[in-house]
Formats: C-alpha cells, structure tokens, sequence
C-alpha cells in the first residue's frame, strides 16, 4: 500500500530526496547526493521496486546518470551514460529529461545537444534514437537561453511526443523510430515567419491519460508587442491541442502572461491544468507577486492561486522542470525556485507553504506516492 | 621510432574511483594524445572523464606536463620524455 508521497529535487548543487508520510504534514530532507554537481532531470520510477534517478550533470568531467534502489539513501553511477557514437561529431553537453518506457527497465533520456537516447537495462548502457537524432532538422535546430536541449519526452501508446528548445514538437507515431515536426498553430517570436514547421522555443508539454489526444503546451511567449518582421503574435505561450499535436490553438486569454516554463495537468481531471506565467524580460511573476494560475476547463478561463505566497518583491523563477503535482486524492503542487525555496500547494494549490527555504537554485521537481 | 617514453599520469582524487583508486599511473607515450589514447585502450572509465564523444579533452579541464599546461605548449601534440609529470587538473578558478 502506497503511504510516503517522495520528491526528487534536482538543483544546482546535486540532489535531495524528501519525503513524507501521506497527510504531508512534515518533509524530511536528504542529500545533496552527487554533491556541488548540477542535476537538471529526475526520475521517480514507481514500476517494482522503486528506483530514483538524477542527472549529474558535472561541467569538468562530463555526465553521469546517478540511481538510489533505496529511495534516496544513497546514489550510485549507473555503468554509463548515453554518449553520442564515435564519429557523430557531437558531445553531450547535458542531460535534460529522464523518462520511464516499457517493462520494468527501459528509459528514454533527453539531451543537449537535443537528441533521445533509450535504455533497455535501467540506464546502464544507452543507445542513441536515430529517428530524431539524426533528423534532417536536427543541425538546423539552435539553442535557447537554456542550451539547445530535450526537454520533454511523453509517451502514449506508440505514440510519442519530444519537446524541444529550440526545435519544437515532434511526433512519432511507430514507438520512436521516426518523427515529424507537428507545430500547427505553434508560434515562435522571434524569427520573421511567425508560425514555421519547426524551430519554435517550446517550453514544456503535458498530457493526462484520460483525455486522448489532448495535450497542453507552455510555449516561449511574451510577443504580443513585437512590431518587426511578421508583426506581433499575441498568446503564442499557452497552448492546447485535441489531435495528438497535429495542431494546436491558444488558450493563453485571461492570464496575466503568456510566457512560463512548466505546465501540469491535475492528475485526476484532465480539464485542470496549472501554468506560472512569468514576465518576459525578468522571468518572474507579474508585480513581483508569485502565483500560480488554474484552469478547471481545459484553459478556457483562469483562476490566480496565491493564499501564503510572497505578496511582493519576490523575483524568483520556476524553470520548467521545476513543478509537479502529487497523486493523492487531494492533490497538492509542489514547485522549487531558482532562490532555492520549495513551495507546497495544498488542496490542489489553494493553500501554499514553504518547505524548505535554503535549498540551492532549484533545476528540477519530482513527486511521486510509493 | 624510438621506444616511447614512460611518463607518470597524476590523477585528481575525484577520479580515482575511475581507475582502481590509483593516484598516478605509469604509462609509455610519444605525446600527450599518445597518451590519453593509452587511457582510452586501458583506463576507458577514466578516459570519459578526460575527453569527451569528440576525442577532445573536456573544456574545463587543463592537461598539464610538469608545470606547463598543454595550452600553452603543443596541446595534445605536446611531446613527451621519460620522467615527464602528466597532471590532469579541473580548472577550478575563481572566488
């Protein structure tokens, strides 16, 4: 019986582990675990015997994919670390999304430069996926602000869907062996062409099982202003699609802005989906007010969420990574700073708390009930 | 050729779980990349370390023979003589 609600926490000084018994009364800290590293992706994987994983991304001697078999006791190095084969002419620079596949051991794994290694023995040996690796896009794509990275990785069925900054949404519809950028009424603001075939800063993707083909997107916005080449292009940032991604269409009227990293979906009630709107040129909440934004109908109105968050001068920004949702029968949130706090959102955001406030520049959160 | 030099690698302690916990090794190599190329055939776990998919050495290490960081020197062409002290060092800077 599931009874400890466990959070991966990956910051710019390793990882920590808390977890709690399931009121979430008082979270227990431990780590950092691969100490002074940064750690951009975690993974709770709750298929058998629990196995956390942590990038360890270490800027002097390269990546490492770190495990615990003991719910964050320890952490170990797997074997090895996906590595681009000899003679491709790149080198990994990062690693940006951990993901759980099929059976019990195999992972998908996304990096930078943007490419999609798989797993089959629980991430000691890796093996580089062509059909997006080596996409005819792929040297075409270019970096954000963050690296040219692979961010999000989602399965469903023999679907899949990858997001990438700066490259867009990429759809596979046989398992992973080929994609095709799938970027319909996706923006991108800054090239003169305000809706090409690929090429757009995507954020973040999300999905709920129980709405097929549904999917929402925290896109790079913020250009309702623009007055260059294409003129502007109001409400590119938030964004949902009800055909597997073929196309997509706004559902960015009424928040505050358009421009955020993470979205989540409410994990019982695909119609709930969370964004943090940001301002575009600090990166932090509008007014300096932190808050999280809830739609209950699929994005067609929003509701602001702040009861106990800072009600001014909070200049923080939550990376896209850097929130998730508990699967409880009352949900709470949970999101991390790039100031190292740790915020909880109880009853499905209503009520926020700090956990810890001292934490390092937070990368990466993960929740899970084990 | 004349036979090649035997030179001793200094490894920093955060990569000696990588090759047995040694703290130095001896091997024979005409140059620097002669002898990271020894790493690579025998000390693959340490290699990683070293250099990147690219063969290159990672950015923000510095590859030292005696007191001379190859940089400064030939790079990985860098000759090297029997008695030669290669350090491997993290370019740890700053305050």
């Amino acid at each position: 019986m599931a009874d400890r609600v466990v959070l991966t926490i990956g910051t710019k000084k390793g990882v920590f582990v808390a977890d709690a018994a399931k009121p979430r009364r008082r979270f227990t800290l431990r780590g950092p675990f691969g100490p002074g590293v940064p750690v951009y992706s975690t993974l709770i994987d709750t298929r058998g015997t629990p196995r956390l994983y942590a990038s360890s991304c270490n800027p002097f001697f390269g990546m490492k994919v770190l495990r615990s078999t003991d719910m964050g006791k320890s952490f170990k190095e797997t074997k090895s670390a996906p590595a681009f084969p000899k003679g491709d002419g790149r080198a990994l620079a990062n690693i940006w999304s951990l993901e759980s596949g099929s059976g019990r051991r195999e992972l998908w794994c996304g990096v930078e430069p943007a490419s999609l290694f798989r797993s089959r023995d629980g991430g000691d040996s890796w093996e580089m996926v062509p059909g997006i690796s080596n996409h005819k896009h792929a040297r075409k794509w270019s970096p954000g602000n963050g690296g040219l990275c692979m961010h999000t990785i989602i399965r469903d069925g023999t679907r899949m869907h990858l997001g990438i900054s700066t490259g867009g949404h990429y759809l596979s519809e046989d398992g992973g062996d080929t994609f095709t950028a799938s970027n319909t009424g996706v923006g991108a603001g800054f090239a003169p062409d305000p809706y090409p075939e690929f090429g757009q800063c995507v954020h973040k993707i999300a999905r709920h099982d129980d709405a097929p083909g549904r999917l929402y997107m925290q896109n790079h916005g913020g250009w309702a202003d623009w007055t260059g080449p294409g003129g502007p292009r109001p409400d590119i940032g938030v964004l949902r699609s009800d055909d597997h991604g073929r196309s997509w269409r706004s559902i960015a009227k009424g928040l505050p802005s358009d421009f955020g990293f993470p979205i989540v979906v409410h994990p019982h009630d695909a119609d709930t989906v969370y964004v943090v709107p940001l301002e575009p040129a600090t990166r932090s909440c509008p007014g300096s007010a932190p808050a999280v934004w809830r739609s209950e109908n699929g994005g067609d109105s929003w509701r602001r969420l702040a009861r106990g968050l800072p009600k001014k001068q909070s200049y923080f920004t939550i990376l896209r990574d850097a929130m998730d949702i508990d699967r409880l029968t009352t949900p709470a949130l949970y999101f991390g700073t790039t100031t190292g706090q740790l915020w909880i959102g109880r009853e499905g955001g209503e009520q926020w708390d700090c956990l810890f406030d001292s934490l390092p520049p937070i990368h990466n959160v993960k929740v899970a009930v084990v | 050729m004349a036979p090649a030099p035997t030179v001793t690698v200094y490894v920093p302690g955060p990569l000696r779980t990588y090759c047995g916990g040694a703290a130095e090794l001896s091997i024979s190599a005409h140059t620097v990349r002669a002898a990271l190329d020894v790493l690579e055939r025998h000390q693959c776990s340490l290699y990683r370390n070293v250099c990147d998919e690219t063969g290159a050495v990672r950015q923000h290490l510095n590859v030292f023979v005696n007191s001379d960081n190859t940089r400064d020197l030939g790079g990985v062409d860098t000759t090297l003589r029997t008695g030669d002290v290669v350090t491997i060092l993290p370019a740890v800077s700053g305050g």
